[in-house]
């Protein structure tokens, strides 16, 4: 017993110092949940970006970037014939106000094109202050979420900053916040206070034990008063009669009310950006090294352009591979993407307008294991895919080439 | 077998008994409020779910066929079991009024306070009209089929005209984004739930439309047919649960 009772009051004492250290919450949001070839081999995010990081409450923020659908769309997962561009946030911190898609404003699913590109726009305001790491990201029906760059955001501010006011269609602003809210309460209270009159009418008496013996007495006609009936008779006959005087009234006092709206919105890919046919790039071969974490691509360039270009980043899954060779300011990475300069290319030489070279690429970064993307070699499905981002710089020109392949695991 | 009494040797409990036996109601009482906001709430929230949940998942279709076929369910076992043995019709309205009170502890907590949603947007439906008939319907009548019929039928067609004062409002047509949309739609798309994209909405979604727009009465109907079903069930499951088998002394 008092072996017990020690073991009792350690265990309670651990507990309580546990509780005391200061704990972090959880900020992810199942990133590296999803099967690595849905990751690579979906939505394909590039070039997203924020339009600040630090704001008020009531001030508006925007992320922006582009997406391309992968040609090679798994065959085990659903075709995205309905998606939807969501932004993970812990609950609505801030609301989203605009969203735009090829420069289209949109607001319900829309059926996206693999192999279409696509660029997006979402506002957001902030409605609570705070530090929140968010992304922007795709429900995919039926497959999941796959996630977009994120960043930490930071809402400064008060709550009570916050206003959202709308208009009707007649023109009457409403406060989004409020809306609806006291009416919705007095409807409420309405019917539980009749509710309540007809429990309290019965429960005033004595109830179980009494009840049951009289019943079980036979003296049943006791138990139900001519004033019972006459109160049910009375809600038998009013309380239709209200509901139905009340949803007349209701009926004539918002006559253009409409049913909830649920299209899918079609908007077509814009102009090719990925493969557009300049500079092409056919994978030839690829091989996951587990040994040394790295992904060696074999692929055919063929340069159809004017002028010599580079390989300067391979991208799948928020990672990006640089090659150091190439000075590549201008990329676009979230917060939490990796961006590594592990790209090692066998024969770095630009490659000539016209001409066609088969190059070997080696994506080398730690990465594959802390993203858990090398799990591919172990899936059903173990084809990779990602962007090349090829440069020219002379012009300044890039081009997106994807890349698809299946991929062979090699173990030393 | 259950503890028959002769109505030649009843008596009233009087004194300290009486004071017992109502002691024993209110506990039972409070027993069965908490019993009812837990489970019946959890039912509710695992079966209607998303449909109670958002203004925009109230539609003209299915929020109005799958609201009452799953509300009547637990007021038709407890009718079964206080109307059976205790002649006590307030079955359906103490449920409902448990799943009320339950659904707005946790839209006010949960929805609001941890989830920062705006309780406009999560206001729950009321089924209160239809608990008040079906208990007045089952005491006048004190017969399990008329109330199956006409109880079941009256708690499913009362349910939209019931709810239509509380969300009418938020059916007001909005311009929006180039689009026409209606208040609750926009409570969807600017209040953002990130496992909640729109295609899940599971709304106007069926081939109730051979009377035109008039998908509403139809899907009543159909509801009401439905619970014309449901109610004689879940009132036997009422009274399976409702045994009086080891009780001979009372």
């Amino acid at each position: 017993m008092k072996t017990h009772f020690k073991t009792w009051l350690l265990a309670l004492i651990g507990l309580t110092v546990l509780s005391g250290l200061p704990m972090s919450s959880a900020q992810a949001h199942g990133e590296k949940a999803l099967e690595p070839f849905i990751r690579m081999r979906t939505i394909q995010w590039y070039d997203v970006q924020w339009s600040t990081q630090k704001f008020n409450v009531d001030d508006e923020v925007s992320v922006s970037g582009k997406f391309h659908v992968a040609e090679d769309w798994p065959i085990s997962v659903p075709k995205p014939e309905a998606s939807f561009l969501n932004i993970s946030t812990p609950g609505p911190v801030l609301i989203r106000t605009e969203r735009y898609l090829n420069g289209k404003p949109w607001v319900n699913s829309v059926a996206l094109q693999p192999g279409g590109d696509y660029e997006f726009k979402v506002v957001l305001k902030g409605r609570l202050p705070g530090r929140y790491h968010i992304h922007p990201f795709f429900n995919l029906k039926d497959a999941g979420q796959v996630m977009g760059p994120g960043a930490w955001l930071e809402i400064g501010g008060a709550a009570s900053d916050f206003s959202n006011t709308i208009k009707t269609i007649s023109g009457e602003a409403i406060d989004m916040e409020s809306f609806g809210l006291s009416n919705g309460i007095f409807w409420h209270l309405f019917w539980g206070l009749l509710a309540a009159a007809w429990l309290i009418w019965w429960v005033c008496r004595p109830l179980f034990i009494s009840r049951y013996r009289m019943l079980e007495a036979g003296l049943e006609h006791e138990l139900v008063t001519k004033n019972d009936k006459l109160i049910a008779k009375l809600i038998l006959v009013g309380v239709p009669v209200l509901v139905l005087v009340l949803n007349e009234i209701t009926a004539n006092r918002y006559p253009d009310a409409i049913p909830l709206q649920a299209g899918l919105d079609q908007i077509l890919p814009l102009p090719a950006q990925v493969n557009a046919g300049t500079v092409n790039v056919d994978t030839l071969k690829a091989e996951y090294n587990v040994a040394q974490r790295s992904m060696v691509l074999q692929v055919k360039v063929d340069n159809r352009s004017q002028s010599p270009v580079r390989i300067g980043e391979f991208s799948t899954s928020n990672v990006h591979f640089l090659n150091p060779a190439l000075s590549l300011s201008g990329v676009m990475t979230g917060d939490n993407d990796i961006t590594s300069p592990g790209l090692s290319i066998d024969d770095d030489k630009p490659i000539e307008p016209g001409e066609q070279r088969v190059v070997t690429l080696i994506a080398r970064d730690a990465a594959w294991e802390s993203e858990k993307l090398d799990g591919l070699i172990r899936d059903a499905d173990s084809r990779i895919g990602g962007l090349l981002f090829l440069y020219d710089e002379l012009l300044g020109q890039r081009y997106i080439s994807s890349i698809s392949a299946a991929v062979i695991p090699k173990f030393s | 077998m259950s503890a028959h009494i002769p109505v030649s040797t009843f008596k009233p409990y009087r004194g300290e008994k009486a004071r017992l036996a109502r002691a024993y109601d209110y506990l039972i009482l409070v027993l069965a409020l908490f019993l009812f906001i837990g489970s019946f709430h959890l039912h509710f929230a695992l079966t209607v779910g998303d449909w109670d949940f958002w203004v925009d998942w109230k539609d003209r279709q299915w929020w109005p066929l799958v609201t009452p076929l799953i509300g009547i369910t637990f007021p038709a076992a407890v009718q079964a079991v206080l109307w059976d043995k205790f002649r006590l019709p307030l079955g359906a309205t103490l449920c409902v009024t448990a799943l009320l009170l339950g659904t707005w502890v946790t839209r006010v907590f949960a929805y609001h306070y941890w989830n920062y949603f705006p309780i406009n947007m999560v206001l729950p439906a009321t089924m209160l009209p239809g608990a008040l008939v079906l208990d007045a319907l089952l005491m006048l009548t004190n017969s399990l089929t008329i109330t199956s019929i006409f109880g079941g039928a009256a708690f499913a067609l009362l349910f939209y005209p019931s709810n239509w004062p509380i969300f009418g409002m938020f059916h007001q047509p909005v311009e929006y984004a180039n689009s026409q949309l209606t208040v609750a739609d926009l409570f969807g798309f600017q209040y953002i739930r990130t496992g909640m994209p729109e295609y899940l909405r599971i709304i106007e979604r069926g081939t109730l439309r051979t009377y035109g727009q008039y998908a509403t009465p139809l899907s009543a109907f159909c509801s009401a047919l439905l619970c014309s079903l449901m109610y004689p069930l879940w009132w036997h499951i009422g009274k399976w649960f409702a045994s009086t088998r080891y009780l001979t002394k009372i």
